[in-house]
């Protein structure tokens, strides 16, 4: 087990820039979860700590030694491709223990250690199958076996789950999570789905056009999201947002939003007094408020006393479940509301809403940065 | 959609007649097409005094199998008459080597144009492409000056040099193409297990390649065993290929024309890819339109 470093990662393929100094520093036995949407970098940079891609500038570390040129055999880490990458050749067993035999561990070893890896990942039994007779599920599992054999110091993985049906893919994320904690290794995780990256990560690295836009524990990037594409990005459905004017008040500082009620116009005045942040400075302009869809609920159920109570017309509600989404349209935004099953009887034309305008997030709109 | 019903077409009672004429034209057309083949067996099996007095179409009166012996050991080549026999070890230790040699060749340079990517490697393969479409006839002198200057003029072994270069620029395209749909998370996951450029190739590659294996020896064998140009001019008396030698015991001709050992000798030649095909012909196929259907 060992810490990795990435000091200022720049790649160039001639003049296109994918990476532009990516640097992340991982403790060991952390678990990284590198998200953004396709074409953001984050293969490149997993290919990278790889050895698979070289680095135009900068530097990879695994402890404290410098790898850049270091052979991907010679790092001592190990990978799951997404499309698996077994062997189609080769038995299962001779799949896991084919990176042992390069390596010249010798057979008794080696067979001990895959009945080991095999005992632990409950597939002893298909041991000497070919992976065309697996299903995608046991092929995954087969994928880990083949990383889990060496005992690398880090193991990479590139959107594993991402072939997997929506049952499956649980299960397996619950499997990795189960996986990591048991061998406290340092993992570092390529996914699009932000659900994915919530669950697994001890912290994420958030990538957008080469750039890392926020590094952050999961709960850090749910609540304080440095800018919107972050907010927007992680959360399902993800974070509304409402642009309005700031404005002082005789209660502290406002913003006003316009919005149906019974069928009537009417402007509400989102009380931003108890925003940590010091919004003198933006009296008179315009901001954009960001509101998760559970910061929006019914009344009586945030924890917070402070919630205000705004009344509006509902456009459409969609049941989830758990939950139903109401949808609203506010400053001719459209907003989704977050509350409880139970009230979807009465989901029809106006309600009494709590909005918990202490934790919304606010933003520049013009830099998108959030301002608190 | 589970409610609509699949499409059938009519079965409409009147088609009877179209299909009889159908079946019909279909077997004429095969008649035809397999008279001449019909022909040379018969003539093959049939003694002289029986081609001269007989039609070309009746059955053979008794099964005749001297033209064949005479063909194989006996028959006059120019001056030797030794029949088809030493030609036919010629080919046969000509295309071996050569079909072997430039089906290797071409798995290893197809598997490094796909799976090692280096600057420059489409442009090289279509330089190598290329090469399927020289006709021989332009490279016959700077191929017999090359053969000169080495020293292997009038050999088997100058030959099989001839075949393995001309025949790698087809059994590259093979090989690329099938390693093509091949998905390079394979090579990148062996590359992090440990394996190098040949233990790849050895233990991933290979065992993953016998439909087009299949398909570029079956072409190279045919391509070599039929050839006639490279032998004509590159070999003499001894050292012939067997096509070669056919033609010439064919045109060697003293006093009365043998058509039985002229179509005994073409079936001699011609069995052995005959033979490759029967055996190996529906993996030909199947490997030809691997990979085209998912690109």
């Amino acid at each position: 087990m060992a810490s990795l470093t990435i000091k200022n990662a720049v790649k160039r393929y001639g003049n296109v820039e994918v990476l532009k100094g990516v640097s992340i520093d991982l403790q060991d036995g952390e678990f990284l979860v590198l998200l953004g949407a396709s074409g953001c970098g984050k293969s490149t940079l997993l290919n990278m700590i790889a050895g698979l891609e070289t680095l135009t500038e900068g530097d990879i570390m695994i402890g404290d030694r410098i790898i850049n040129d270091v052979h991907p055999k010679d790092r001592d880490i190990a990978m799951v491709f997404q499309s698996y990458a077994l062997y189609p050749n080769m038995t299962v067993g001779k799949n896991i223990a084919f990176g042992l035999e390069m390596r010249g561990v010798p057979k008794a070893e080696r067979d001990k250690a895959v009945q080991e890896v095999a005992k632990m990942l409950q597939m002893d039994h298909l041991l000497d199958r070919k992976p065309a007779q697996l299903s995608g599920g046991q092929r995954q599992r087969v994928a880990m076996g083949r990383a889990l054999v060496r005992r690398p110091k880090v193991f990479l993985f590139d959107e594993p789950l991402s072939n997997l049906d929506a049952k499956l893919r649980l299960e397996m994320r619950t499997e990795i999570k189960r996986l990591h904690k048991r061998l406290n290794a340092t993992m570092v995780y390529v996914t699009h789905d932000q659900i994915e990256a919530l669950t697994l990560a001890d912290r994420i690295a958030i990538l957008k056009g080469g750039e890392v836009q926020q590094l952050a524990s999961p709960a850090e990037i749910y609540d304080a999201p440095v800018n919107m594409f972050v907010a927007g990005l992680v959360g399902s459905p993800p974070m509304n947002f409402v642009t309005a004017t700031v404005q002082r008040t005789d209660r502290g500082i406002g913003a006003e939003v316009r919005m149906l009620a019974n069928g009537a116009d009417q402007v509400v005045l989102l009380d931003l007094t108890g925003n940590a942040a010091d919004l003198s400075q933006h009296i008179g302009r315009e901001i954009v408020i960001g509101l998760r869809p559970e910061m929006i609920t019914q009344v009586g159920q945030t924890a917070n006393s402070k919630a205000q109570t705004v009344t509006s017309d509902i456009d459409v509600t969609e049941a989830t479940g758990a939950d139903t989404l109401c949808v609203l349209t506010w400053n001719d935004k459209e907003v989704m509301a977050r509350v409880s099953s139970g009230y979807a009887q009465v989901l029809e034309g106006t309600m009494d809403f709590a909005v918990d305008m202490t934790r919304a997030c606010l933003f520049d709109p013009a830099t998108e940065m959030r301002i608190a | 959609m589970s409610d609509t019903t699949t499409f059938k077409p009519a079965q409409n009672k009147s088609t009877l007649p179209a299909r009889l004429l159908l079946w019909l034209i279909l077997g004429v057309f095969a008649i035809w097409f397999l008279l001449p083949a019909y022909v040379v067996v018969g003539t093959s099996l049939k003694g002289l005094e029986e081609i001269r007095g007989g039609s070309l179409l009746s059955l053979p009166h008794e099964l005749n199998f001297w033209a064949w012996r005479h063909a194989w050991s006996e028959a006059c080549i120019g001056v030797k008459c030794t029949g088809l026999e030493p030609y036919f070890w010629n080919s046969v230790a000509i295309a071996l080597p050569s079909v072997a040699l430039s089906t290797f060749l071409g798995a290893l340079t197809g598997y490094s144009l796909t799976k090692w990517q280096f600057p420059g490697a489409n442009l090289v393969f279509a330089l190598i492409l290329f090469g399927c479409f020289v006709p021989f006839q332009v490279v016959i002198l700077p191929m017999a000056q090359t053969l000169g200057i080495i020293g292997i003029t009038n050999t088997v072994y100058g030959l099989i040099l001839v075949h393995t270069v001309y025949g790698l620029a087809f059994t590259t395209l093979f090989f690329r193409n099938y390693y093509v749909t091949i998905p390079d998370e394979l090579v990148r996951a062996a590359t992090i297990d440990g394996a190098g450029f040949f233990t790849i190739f050895r233990r991933i590659i290979l065992p993953l390649s016998p439909p087009i294996i299949v398909v570029s020896v079956i072409w190279q064998f045919t391509q070599i065993w039929n050839d006639f140009l490279f032998g004509a001019s590159f070999t003499t008396g001894g050292a012939q290929p067997i096509m070669v030698a056919m033609n010439n015991l064919v045109n060697t001709t003293t006093g009365v024309k043998q058509y039985n050992v002229d179509m005994a000798a073409a079936l001699i030649t011609a069995a052995p890819t005959i033979l490759v095909y029967i055996v190996a012909g529906r993996y030909f196929v199947r490997g030809l339109t691997a990979g085209s259907v998912k690109g």
